[in-house]
């Protein structure tokens, strides 16, 4: 069996290797999908559901994320019909809503054409992209984290709200989390939350960590270093 | 109050380093404990190899299970499809505002704790309304009230 | 009602003894001159059928009659609005709503001298005569009772009950006659199609199973009905739990799988029960074990309880929760037949779907597929509920009418009122008005008008339901049932929610509902799992069919059924109001005043709690 396979992504045949997922050969290739949840090395959850793709089999096309989509030989896909691009555009609209105040969200809401955010904001600040969790997990191999409750009471939450031991007070959870990343230089108030539509910056480039980051929930079961007084 | 761990010896046994059985040890501890206290936890997470995130997160999944000790008289409402066009909200509604607590609490007393159910599968009595393992058909709201009253002014006699 | 197993003879291992012992069973059953049979399924358990049983053995042993009489409990009849029932048999004597005190009539009169006890006989409501025989009973007679008639025949905690009843003898057919392609041949010749939802052909998904690399393959029952309004799969397995061991052999052995689960819901304690007792005294016979009947298939079942989750009945999260975990849907693009439980090869299907393979092996793929229409072959339990008189569960051929279901089985509305709608699918389903009922049930005619057969479940609703609640109902039920991983289904869900709350407390508009909209299309494209996937029907179905109903709670700020709290009013009708103070009396929030016998609704105060309602005599209390 060959290492690679090739496959049709929005018209261009791209190469990628077996075993890679789409959303990665895309991005390998420059075309852009947006996405949140992902990360390389990290296991693929799909939960933003922002890199879905159209998967096109005998006529049929089929949607799904990309991230959690193994390459295969002969694949059709397309990233940006005007289906994919409307339901991504309200993903995004409705994860700004929920984290008005990260700026890697406000970054993905921008991309996806989100102009006018026709929910109410909630401030939620976590959006329950994962990365902490599988970071602390996988890379650490520390499980200190994970999704607790099911549906709406889902969150993320240490073994019994209290720090474990075995954490290795990494911050790995803190630096990932996207409502770190790059933050937004003025944390919006509540009842005053807007897309000011400035910044533009790369989501997963977390340079110029600031000192003040933003209000997280996380820093509260940690300790953390960055927590605001 | 310490808790009493030769329960959990028996519902352990030989199911050590089995994290396959973690939701069935769960069940059993839920049934014997009628909660799931956390250093009973701790100890299932040791005994069956699983890590502590997981007990606690499977804990917090599933309906079956509370971290918190119920009420002496467990109180579930049928909120099923045919129960709600039956008028179950209503009946929720009148429970919750007559004990002053919120699904799935108990109250301060420690009487009472109120649950929902997404459907007992006994359609044809709906609205059903379940007190104690009793199953109390073709509820209305003055009927609730009498129960509720009943099984209280029997607390205070004793 | 929780029952010991009882001590089985020396295990069976071959079909020879298996035919030996049926014919052993079927002659001491031959030995009593009458068989009563109580449905003690959990529908009748609750309407008090378990005095009933114990006064009919006392009274039996206190008339020396129990040589004679043979008492069977079974699982359900189906006909649970009538419970308790009770059917002797010969006879075929139906008596409903069976007491305690009427136990010594029956038997004084029915059993020794075989006359009918009147007043005990089911009343038809439309020719209003007294009818004796179940089998005349409309609610029955209209029905094609195939799995469903077992019930009534087995006692579910006796396997040589089942046995005498030609049970295991497809399996026997199977093992001797049969290799297992020919089986999954049989299986998709039949056209049988999942029942639990989905409606993907079950032997297609045998096939791929079969075909997959890894081992050991596993087969499992999936029992984790959590629709609400449907109870098919909890009645069949506390009914004849061994006609799903039957079933899951037969697929085991086409599959070559070697281990089995039966993951069943906790709310369903006895459904639990009669299934471990069954598996219990199946391994006890040889039927599950090594070497079954002297073949080379071998199978064990165990059972698995659920921890109450409704998102456990999608497949992938099912088995994630089989392996102890939290039970979260994973992305399905490698199907579980190839990488389920454990990452093995998973053949999954639904209580009701393994129930039809025996029938299937016995008589044959072409006796299944000459029932029902061209896509949707064979019977389909359904559950009847809501506001309808024959509430139960009905086996009727696909294809058949809704109206034929509602109105002819089903009797029709219970109160007088008019049906307008009619609920199908659970959660994933939609609500479809009542000028579709002359649409057959079948997989894809449900699915074009919005809805879908879904594991089976019929909520019927009247002028007195608001459909705009209902949409509001379904999005509260999946919005906790959701496991909340992807943002479609569990941010999605709440702002529809949201929205839908704005609407039915008068604050809705014309852009919200269109939001409303867009945000079911995103999270019926972008969700992860089906659950996600379909969760927005309910809503908009009642969008497409009853939008009259969303623009008088946006446009007038009214609610048309009189059931949105926000929207509505509690008044007394004067002309009706006898001034009897009934209503003063029960009013527990003190809203009802006195003035010179004219009794007023104080509306600050009313809680809208309806009691003043129940209390009234005159329906004197109006809601507007």
């Amino acid at each position: 069996m060959s290492e690679y396979v090739t496959l049709t992504i929005n018209g261009a045949k791209v190469k990628a290797p077996r075993g890679s997922s789409v959303l990665d050969a895309a991005l390998d290739y420059g075309i852009c999908i947006p996405h949140l949840c992902h990360m390389r090395d990290l296991t693929p959850i799909g939960a933003c559901r922002l890199c879905i793709v159209e998967v096109v089999t005998n006529g049929k096309s089929k949607v799904t994320a990309s991230c959690t989509l193994d390459v295969q030989e002969g694949m059709v896909i397309l990233a940006h019909t005007e289906k994919i691009l409307k339901a991504r555009k309200n993903i995004a609209e409705m994860l700004v809503a929920q984290a008005p105040n990260s700026r890697a969200i406000q970054d993905i809401a921008l991309k996806c054409g989100v102009k006018q955010v026709r929910y109410p904001f909630r401030n939620d600040n976590c959006v329950l992209c994962g990365r902490c969790v599988r970071a602390c997990t996988e890379i650490w191999q520390s499980k200190s984290l994970g999704f607790v409750g099911r549906g709406k009471e889902r969150h993320v939450a240490l073994p019994f709200d209290k720090r474990p031991e075995f954490c290795k007070r990494c911050n790995a959870c803190i630096d990932l989390c996207p409502m770190t990343i790059t933050p937004c230089p003025g944390p919006m108030k509540k009842g005053e939350e807007a897309l000011c539509g400035l910044c533009e910056s790369q989501l997963s480039m977390a340079q110029d960590m600031q000192d003040s980051c933003v209000d997280c929930r996380l820093g509260e079961g940690f300790d953390c270093v960055r927590k605001k007084p | 109050m310490a808790i009493a761990l030769n329960k959990l010896d028996k519902i352990l046994k030989g199911r050590e380093g089995s994290s396959f059985e973690l939701i069935e040890v769960l069940q059993d501890i839920q049934r014997d404990y009628r909660y799931l206290p956390e250093e009973v936890l701790r100890i299932v997470s040791e005994k069956l190899s699983v890590p502590l995130i997981e007990v606690f997160k499977v804990a917090n999944f599933y309906k079956a299970f509370t971290l918190k000790p119920r009420g002496k008289h467990l109180i579930t409402v049928c909120m099923g499809t045919a129960c709600h066009v039956r008028g179950a909200p209503k009946f929720l509604d009148e429970v919750l505002g007559q004990l002053k607590v919120k699904p799935g609490e108990t109250t301060e007393d420690g009487e009472f704790t109120v649950e929902t159910v997404n459907c007992l599968g006994a359609c044809a009595l709906g609205p059903l309304v379940v007190l104690d393992g009793k199953y109390c058909d073709h509820m209305t709201t003055a009927k609730l009230r009498v129960l509720i009253q009943e099984v209280r002014g029997n607390a205070k006699k004793k | 009602m929780l029952k010991k197993s009882k001590n089985i003879m020396k295990t069976i291992t071959n079909t020879n003894d298996l035919r030996k012992l049926s014919e052993k069973s079927k002659e001491e059953n031959k030995k009593y001159d009458k068989i009563v049979t109580l449905c003690a399924g959990t529908g009748c358990c609750a309407s008090g059928c378990l005095p009933v049983i114990t006064s009919l053995r006392e009274e039996l042993e206190r008339k020396n009659l129990t040589q004679n009489v043979k008492i069977r409990t079974t699982g359900c009849h189906g006909f649970c609005e009538q419970g308790p029932l009770m059917v002797i048999e010969p006879g075929n004597i139906f008596y409903c709503h069976v007491k305690p005190e009427d136990v010594s009539r029956i038997v004084s009169q029915t059993l020794e001298q075989d006359k009918v006890v009147e007043d005990l006989l089911y009343m038809d409501s439309i020719s209003n005569k007294k009818i004796p025989y179940e089998a005349d009973i409309p609610f029955y007679k209209l029905q094609d009772r195939i799995v469903l008639i077992q019930n009534k025949l087995v006692d579910p905690c006796n396997i040589n009950d089942y046995i005498a009843n030609a049970g295991y003898s497809a399996l026997t057919k199977a093992l001797t006659t049969m290799n297992p392609g020919e089986i999954i041949e049989e299986i998709k010749k039949s056209g049988l199609r999942g029942r639990g939802g989905g409606g993907f052909p079950t032997g297609k998904k045998w096939e791929f199973c079969r075909k997959a690399k890894g081992n050991p393959k596993y087969v499992i029952c999936n029992a984790d009905e959590g629709d609400p309004g449907a109870y098919m799969d909890r009645s069949i397995l506390e009914g004849n739990p061994h006609a799903v061991i039957e079933g899951m052999l037969i697929g085991a052995f086409a599959i070559e799988a070697e281990h089995g689960y039966i993951y069943v819901r906790n709310e369903y304690p006895l459904a639990v029960n009669h299934a471990k007792i069954a598996i219990q005294q199946a391994e006890e016979l040889g039927l599950l074990g090594k070497n079954i009947l002297g073949s080379k298939l071998s199978f064990d079942i165990k059972i698995a309880r659920g921890g109450g989750a409704f998102v456990c009945g999608e497949s992938s999260a099912l088995m994630v929760s089989l392996e102890g975990k939290v039970g979260e849907p994973r992305p399905k693009d490698i199907h579980t037949t190839e990488k389920g439980f454990m990452d093995l090869p998973t053949n999954l299907n639904n209580v009701e779907t393994w129930a039809n393979i025996p029938f299937i092996i016995n008589k044959g793929a072409s006796w299944f597929a000459s029932k029902g229409t061209a896509k949707s072959k064979g019977t389909k339990i359904f559950a009847l509920t809501g506001q309808i008189k024959n509430t139960g569960l009905v086996e009727v051929p696909m294809g058949i009418s809704l109206r034929k279901i509602i109105y002819d089985i089903g009797g029709g509305a219970s109160n007088g009122k008019k049906i307008k709608a009619v609920q199908t699918g659970g959660p994933s389903g939609g609500c479809l008005p009542e000028k579709l009922f002359d649409l057959p049930v079948d997989f894809e005619a449900l699915a074009e008008a919005g809805s879908m057969v879904g594991s089976g479940g019929m909520v019927v609703m009247d002028e007195s339901t608001c459909m705009v609640d209902v949409a509001r109902y379904f999005l509260e039920f999946l919005i906790d049932e959701s496991c909340g991983k992807c943002v479609p289904c569990r941010v999605g869900l709440s702002r529809m929610l949201e929205i839908i709350n704005d609407i039915t407390e008068g604050r809705g508009t014309e852009e919200k509902l269109n939001l409303l909209e867009e945000t079911a299309q995103t999270v019926s494209i972008a969700s992860l799992c089906a659950l996600g996937k379909t969760a927005p029907n309910p809503v908009l179905s009642t969008i497409k069919y009853f939008r009259s109903e969303y623009e008088a709670h946006i446009e007038e700020k009214r609610c048309p059924a009189g059931v949105c709290r926000e929207l509505i009013h509690y008044s007394i009708n004067k002309d009706k109001c006898k001034s009897c103070g009934a209503c003063l009396k029960a009013c527990p929030h003190n809203a009802i005043s006195v003035k010179e016998k004219v009794y007023i609704i104080n509306d600050e105060a009313c809680q809208k709690c309806g009691i003043c309602k129940e209390s009234c005599k005159f329906n004197a209390i109006d809601i507007k």
